[in-house]
């Protein structure tokens, strides 16, 4: 990915808020690249490791249940932090009691996201 | 021999008395004459039942008559005018020649006996009242299943089912259910309970909490089950709009969230745009704002049509123009997603009896969704297809989509309530919706679909509605007000 820039995946099926999430890190100098679902989230893992994912968990096909579970379950993928970004806070309590081996996300925030309390959060996960 | 004779009489534990022809009782034991008295110069119908003369049907005069026993019940009264119910036997007594000279009648007191009978038709009287005015399903089943008895509730809703299985009576099938409480009590002679779904005679469902308990014999064997099922339906029905209002708050605050996200996403692409004085930003923040606003109206307005159980508004409507005001609606919408909108829209279609309003929203909820489902896609050149034609009993619209296709449990569950395959954009309410609407109208959605090929809807609404679609008062017109503000 870009050479000095921290690099965040933005996964997300609604574009307008992988356009808003996008925006807010370009703005503050980060660079941001989209999934729009879990399959292709996965898929751009793989190739090219970011810094920081953020995941959504209510998309369709793949969800960021599955996707979080994979990046912890691979020890060369287990290191990227991860902020669980959704709507349903229900999703997320299942998704922690539904979780093994999986330790907890390094990050939590509640759709309507407010950006200042996101920058903070990403700011401290890529130090 | 006289005196061991009145020994015998008195002994006996009853009214006996010895009438001549003329019912003068002219001999009498101990127990008639203390309970009726002195018996010189009497009569029979004089002491026992204080009448002047002889009563109509009268045993010992039969007796007389033909020279064989006579029984009769009837009712006397004492001295102290005690009444008192009597079995009575009247037995002619002949002299040497065989002439009849008198007739003994004996008369058993069966005051109690009566009285049993009495208490129990009465309490056999109460008890088919109860059994035929209970407000539950009742009936009687055999070893082997047969209805023997069942109550007037029953009967009106399961037909006359004396003889039938009952399987066959109470949910039309041609082997029993298993498992089944009726079976389950007659294997272990035990009272047993279950939920079921049954069917009435006129295709009604009804659920039923079901209680099964053994009826046994003198020998304390299980003879039979005595099935008694109470109608729930009202409480099933009740849990499932609680529950259903549950799913519609979680789904709809689900939705809401993302589409605040969306409206916070644009308000930063607006407000930072203006800070950067980049014009290109604001367009694409004012853009959001609008496209997620329209978003919250679409469900606001979805939500509504789900809460209320509204009346149709019905009027005689153009099937074209009908068409031509949701191609219009969705023709910006299309147009920013790039996906091209083709209208194949038959002018002579004719006109159909419907609600507007609801038919607009069903088609609209449609075009969205297949909008949708090629911006999800995004890899081809997108494109959605109206069509409309007219056939002699229903008009036919169909909206198609080259998206992403459903896959077949998509496909199953596409109008279930709350089901979504577009993760935080779908609130599950839009094709449940639509399918209520054309059902509503006495018509149907059907779709073909094919994952990654695309989606094809077909709506057919009847021209005309039936006879129960009729209203049963006019419609109220603010039902139909479309929800501003």
């Amino acid at each position: 990915m870009a050479n000095d820039k921290k690099t965040v995946l933005v996964v997300d099926d609604d574009p307008d808020a992988r356009d808003y999430l996008v925006t807010v890190l370009e703005d503050q100098g980060f660079a941001a690249v989209t999934a729009k679902d879990g399959a292709e989230a996965i898929s751009m893992i793989e190739q090219s490791a970011p810094d920081l994912v953020t995941l959504d968990i209510t998309m369709p096909g793949k969800s960021g249940v599955g996707v979080y579970r994979r990046l912890k379950e691979d020890d060369k993928l287990r290191s990227i932090p991860v902020i669980i970004i959704t709507g349903v806070s229900d999703d997320f309590q299942k998704f922690i009691s539904t979780r093994r081996q999986v330790p907890p996300p390094d990050g939590f925030i509640n759709k309507p996201v407010e950006h200042e309390q996101f920058l903070k959060l990403v700011r401290e996960l890529l130090g | 021999m006289q005196n061991a004779r009145h020994l015998y009489f008195d002994a006996i534990p009853c009214y006996l008395s010895v009438q001549d022809r003329e019912f003068r009782i002219i001999d009498a034991n101990k127990r008639f004459r203390a309970d009726f008295g002195d018996i010189e110069d009497r009569f029979c119908y004089q002491v026992y039942k204080r009448r002047s003369e002889k009563c109509e049907v009268c045993p010992v005069e039969r007796a007389f008559h033909d020279g064989q026993s006579h029984r009769s019940e009837e009712q006397v009264t004492c001295l102290d005018g005690r009444a008192v119910s009597v079995l009575v036997e009247a037995t002619p007594v002949r002299d040497e020649s065989g002439e009849i000279t008198s007739v003994i009648e004996i008369s058993t007191d069966i005051t109690e006996i009566m009285d049993l009978e009495r208490q129990l038709r009465r309490s056999q009287q109460r008890y088919h009242l109860l059994f035929d005015e209970v407000p539950c399903y009742i009936s009687i089943q055999d070893l082997e299943l047969h209805i023997v008895e069942a109550n007037r509730a029953f009967q009106e809703d399961f037909g006359s089912c004396l003889g039938r299985k009952c399987y066959a009576a109470y949910k039309h099938r041609a082997e029993p259910c298993v498992p089944c409480p009726v079976q389950e009590t007659l294997e272990d002679g035990q009272p047993h309970t279950r939920e079921e779904v049954v069917t009435t005679q006129d295709g009604r469902h009804k659920n039923v909490l079901v209680t099964a308990a053994p009826i046994r014999n003198g020998q304390g064997e299980v003879t039979g089950v005595m099935e008694m099922s109470a109608d729930i339906t009202a409480v099933r029905e009740l849990e499932s709009r609680l529950t259903s209002l549950g799913l519609l708050i979680g789904s709809v605050s689900h939705g809401l969230k993302g589409m605040l996200n969306g409206l916070a996403g644009g308000m930063y692409l607006v407000d930072t745009g203006f800070k950067k004085s980049d014009q290109t930003r604001i367009d694409k923040g004012w853009d959001a704002v609008q496209r997620n606003v329209g978003r919250i109206r679409s469900m606001v307005s979805d939500i509504l049509y789900y809460a209320k159980d509204r009346v149709p508004n019905w009027e005689s409507l153009p099937a074209i123009t009908l068409a031509e005001e949701v191609c219009d609606l969705a023709a910006a919408k299309a147009r920013d997603q790039n996906v091209e909108l083709v209208r194949a829209l038959d002018a002579d279609a004719g006109d159909f009896e419907a609600d507007a309003q609801a038919v607009r929203s069903l088609l609209v909820n449609l075009i969205e969704n297949s909008l949708d489902a090629c911006r999800l896609d995004g890899k081809k050149p997108a494109c959605v297809t109206v069509r409309l034609r007219g056939s002699a009993d229903c008009v036919r619209y169909e909206v198609e989509d080259n998206g992403i296709g459903m896959d077949q449990e998509t496909r199953e569950k596409a109008f279930s309530l709350f089901f979504s395959s577009k993760g935080t954009e779908g609130t599950g309410l839009g094709l449940f919706i639509a399918d209520r609407i054309a059902k509503a109208h006495g018509g149907k959605i059907e779709l073909e679909s094919r994952t990654g090929a695309g989606t094809r809807f077909i709506v057919e609404l009847p021209r005309k509605r039936t006879p129960q679609q009729e209203p049963e008062s006019a419609p109220n017109p603010t039902e139909t007000e479309t929800p501003h503000g």
